[in-house]
């Protein structure tokens, strides 16, 4: 490996370290806030890398990595997305019975997972990429260990991912078996040479997708996303639904972006029956969920298929509406989970949906932030959602892709009905008055008080100037 | 060589059903050595000799040392010789014995009697395999690396015990409390 090279992985090696750091902070028996602390320092310093890293850019680490314009935009989205887990963490698990400290150990190494995903040009990066996700994320899952749900959630996630694993592996193996080669370039160049696509590469890509589509959750490989959102610790259920899909995603674009996915249309006829159930289910059985976070775990499925459409569309503007739609939507997801961590009380989580009666009431700053949250997830103009799912729609327009562009408008109405759902519990009647012990020190809740009030900004600001934003990622997409 | 290739799927598909079957870990641990070394042997079979031996001191060889530590750790005490008569009954280990005798009959046959038509393989010896690993794979091997230590810390934080040590003072207290 040159200089070079190594320069350019400098983002990751940091983050790899980190882990190490955090390790040995642990064995001097430092405190929880001095962790917290450094995490979020080192963070810091990996996005300084990142940004560091840009003028060199791009450059091939071959055989296994990609270092482009794209890596450093999921990158960055990924570690802005764990920043902001970490510090909602820290009220969560001072406050819980377990010792949080290992859980920062695993946040970070399920980060590196994450990150690697977005730079795997190679089956074996992927596949390490998806294990390091997996592997973290059961001990993360089932943290709280004597909580029965967490118990179950995290026996749930461990069988089936290990079930996808192995999908994925034989589906690599099919594909390897016929290709020869297993770097997505080589194998593009490989299968696009035959007129007909072989039996094998058409097999493999189809149990490939099972794996795929369950990371992603996508229906029919969602039923774990329920049960999973609800039992996990909420730091971690943010983490699964942003960061951990936000990884495969990406790594999902890059490789039909190898292949070229276009010029497949079986695999575009898959993809937007994925997109279509996806839509459908998700935004039905969310319908009558008196859990919210059953209900934004069914609307994350729902999501995904809207990203699907934007995603079958491939090419540059397709990327472009993806990522941003992705940069919105886990923008929104980090609030609504940053007001549910804040409501949980020592005992429970905050996840039923009569907690939140008359919220408007007792604290305002909240309910506006969560307000604002679910009319993002809606797609309510002036909200971040609005230009996400407009930028979706024109790309699926563009491309004639009928069918899924009209389920999307159709599934967005029924999704409204439940969001504002939420959103008049919040201002109905009187407050049902718990008043929760406050038991840390106050500057940890002035400063999530005063992240949660920057996301809702940082909401507003998406859904009125998308077009600055929408600049920035075409920049970097062009590197 | 293809009857032996068959013969050795069919242990280890038999051998896998036993072991997921199994009710208590121990012999379904039995049964899962027995589905590694099948493994090894069809891949001997295939003319990967290398193959086969890694199979065999990476898989089996981590089962083996498992079953170890189930033995030494989880039954220390008065009864634990008992216990392992108990598990020791001729029905527990008659299966897995005689299937790999089964795979060792298939292999000594594979030895003395050999193939005449050479096969169509090449071959790929441990240098080069060490060579990629830690040429151009090394950055994978490294978050191989890291993808244990992640196995570690999780099972470390799940199977911990949560152990009070308390100064006799507030061991007293606690009584108090709990009374």
């Amino acid at each position: 490996m040159s200089e070079i090279q190594f320069d350019a992985l400098l983002p990751y090696t940091l983050l790899a370290a980190s882990s190490m750091v955090i390790i040995l902070l642990i064995a001097f028996r430092l405190s929880h806030t001095v962790i917290q602390v450094v995490g979020f320092l080192l963070l810091c310093l990996v996005i300084a890398a990142l940004l560091k890293v840009r003028s060199s850019l791009p450059i091939a680490i071959l055989p296994l990595f990609q270092i482009d314009g794209f890596a450093l935009l999921f990158t960055g989205l990924i570690i802005f997305c764990v920043s902001i887990i970490g510090l909602l963490s820290y009220i969560y698990f001072e406050e819980r019975e377990e010792n949080p400290k290992e859980y920062y150990i695993l946040l970070f190494l399920a980060t590196l997972g994450a990150a690697i995903l977005t730079i795997s040009r190679h089956f074996i990066s992927l596949f390490i990429g998806v294990e390091l996700l997996s592997v973290s994320l059961y001990a993360l899952i089932g943290y709280l260990r004597t909580r029965n749900n967490a118990v179950e959630a995290g026996m749930k996630y461990l069988v089936l991912a290990a079930l996808s694993s192995a999908f994925l592996l034989f589906g690599m193996a099919l594909i390897y078996m016929d290709a020869g080669t297993m770097e997505f370039a080589a194998i593009a160049q490989k299968i696009s040479g035959h007129p007909a696509t072989s039996p094998l590469v058409i097999m493999g890509a189809g149990i490939m997708i099972v794996a795929i589509g369950f990371k992603l959750a996508l229906v029919p490989f969602h039923l774990w996303a329920a049960d999973v959102y609800q039992g996990a610790p909420t730091p971690v259920t943010l983490f699964i639904a942003t960061v951990s899909k936000i990884g495969v995603f990406a790594v999902l674009v890059r490789f039909a972006l190898a292949i070229d996915l276009q010029h497949y249309p079986q695999a575009s006829t898959v993809f937007s029956i994925l997109a279509i159930a996806s839509m459908i289910v998700g935004n039905v059985l969310a319908l009558r969920q008196q859990n919210i976070k059953r209900l934004l775990a069914y609307s994350s499925i729902a999501h995904f298929g809207y990203l699907l459409v934007a995603f079958l569309t491939g090419g540059g503007a397709g990327v472009e509406a993806a990522f941003f739609y992705l940069l919105a939507y886990s923008i929104t997801l980090l609030s609504a989970f940053g007001v549910v961590t804040l409501l949980s009380t020592r005992q429970r989580d905050a996840e039923d949906l009569t907690t939140y009666r008359g919220l408007f009431r007792k604290d305002p700053l909240m309910a506006a932030v969560l307000t604002v949250a679910l009319f993002s997830l809606a797609g309510i103009p002036l909200t971040a959602g609005f230009p996400a799912k407009f930028f979706v729609l024109t790309a699926g327009v563009r491309l004639h892709l009928w069918p899924p562009v009209i389920t999307l408008v159709l599934t967005s109405v029924i999704g409204l009905y439940y969001y504002l759902r939420v959103i008049s519990v919040l201002f109905e009647g009187s407050p049902h008055l718990e008043i929760k012990e406050r038991t840390l020190h106050p500057f940890f809740y002035t400063a999530t008080y005063a992240t949660l009030a920057a996301l809702l900004l940082l909401l507003c600001l998406l859904g009125v100037f998308p077009g600055s934003i929408v600049e920035g990622i075409r920049a970097y997409l062009l590197i | 060589m293809s009857e032996l290739f068959y013969i050795a799927t069919f242990v280890a598909v038999a051998a896998t059903m036993l072991a997921l079957t199994r009710l208590h870990p121990v012999h379904a641990l039995l049964y899962l050595v027995v589905s590694f070394l099948a493994v090894a042997m069809i891949f001997l079979s295939l003319g990967a000799p290398f193959v086969a031996v890694l199979e065999i001191i990476i898989y089996a060889g981590a089962i083996i040392v498992l079953f170890i530590f189930v033995v030494m750790m989880l039954n220390l005490g008065k009864d634990t010789a008992l216990q392992e008569k108990r598990w020791l009954q001729p029905r527990v280990w008659l299966i897995p014995s005689l299937l790999t005798l089964l795979l060792l009959v298939e292999m000594v046959l594979l030895l003395l009697r050999g193939s005449k038509a050479p096969m169509l393989v090449s071959v790929v010896a441990p240098r080069n395999v060490s060579l990629s690993l830690y040429g151009e794979y090394i950055i994978a091997v490294e978050l191989a690396g890291f993808l244990l230590m992640a196995g570690v810390v999780g099972a470390a934080h799940i199977g911990k015990h949560t152990k009070k040590n308390l100064h006799r003072y507030l061991q007293e207290e606690e009584d108090i409390k709990q009374k």
